[in-house]
């Protein structure tokens, strides 16, 4: 049965260079849903990227900086985008090469679609 | 305040380890019968004690009603209040069942803890005396005089 952020998950992956998607519970660090490759550890991507996420979401706010909007982590073998939306955070890991505008702009389009299907809180 | 007390020395740095990662305010490993076999975060013997004993209870009276209901022992437990949360969880290896308790606040989360309870398990194997044999159930008439020996251990009154 599909969930209500299949679709979200869908158009994420369609991306050229996304390798997988995952929307998870920011506080529990918990995949709610996810679309991956087989082979990757989404339980361990969504504990890590979630508490990554909630550290510089305090930071930004402990610098006077306000909400983070989207985050991006860059490394050797790849990256990984996040924003949050309420309660939930949508996760995308991708290859160096992906562009990184692109992903942005539909991250921050499913983040409507995020809230509306349960990350209000 | 005490940090950190193992019974047994090579506990120690797959605990640290644990401790560190995710953050956890505390965490301790013990015997199914209750026995404490390393502490993080307590400060007194008897917190510990207390700690072991409610921790042996809820394993045991939640494997029962896993039984009952899956017909299997429920393998761990997350319970969520206020502030804090606690994982309760079996930790299998080669030396038997071990059962491990520990409890963060809104610095950790509880997909962190998961994750890092699978390689703290993981770390306990590889560094677990190979030669030592499995342990064996504690006896009744022995359980006072085990618990009191470990708890003296751990707080340095032994």
């Amino acid at each position: 049965m599909a969930t209500p952020f299949a679709s979200m998950l869908d158009s994420l992956t369609r991306q050229r260079g996304v390798t997988a998607a995952l929307v998870v519970s920011e506080r529990d660090g918990i995949v709610v849903d996810s679309n991956l490759q087989i082979g990757q550890d989404g339980d361990r991507v969504a504990a890590l990227a979630a508490s990554l996420y909630r550290k510089a979401r305090l930071a930004a706010r402990a610098a006077g900086m306000g909400a983070v909007s989207f985050m991006q982590l860059e490394a050797p073998g790849g990256r990984l985008c996040a924003v949050g939306g309420g309660a939930l955070v949508l996760v995308v890991v991708a290859e160096s090469t992906v562009n990184v505008g692109l992903v942005r702009v539909e991250l921050l389009k499913a983040i409507d679609g995020l809230s509306a299907a349960g990350g209000d809180g | 305040m005490m940090q950190m007390a193992v019974v047994e020395p090579w506990i120690e740095a797959p605990l640290k380890h644990f401790v560190s990662e995710t953050g956890a305010e505390l965490a301790l490993l013990l015997h199914p019968s209750g026995q404490v076999l390393a502490q993080h975060g307590f400060a007194r013997a008897v917190d510990v004690m207390s700690a072991c004993a409610l921790a042996a209870g809820i394993h045991a009276s939640s494997g029962e009603l896993g039984k009952l209901l899956d017909g299997r022992p429920f393998r761990g437990l997350h319970h969520v209040g206020r502030e804090r949360q606690i994982f309760l969880a079996e930790a299998l290896w080669p030396r038997g069942t071990y059962i491990f308790l520990t409890v963060f606040g809104s610095e950790s989360s509880l997909g962190l803890v998961r994750l890092y309870f699978d390689e703290l398990v993981a770390a306990l194997v590889a560094a677990a005396p190979k030669e030592v044999a499995p342990t064996t159930p504690a006896l009744a008439e022995h359980f006072e005089r085990d618990l009191n020996r470990n708890l003296a251990v751990l707080f340095g009154r032994a």
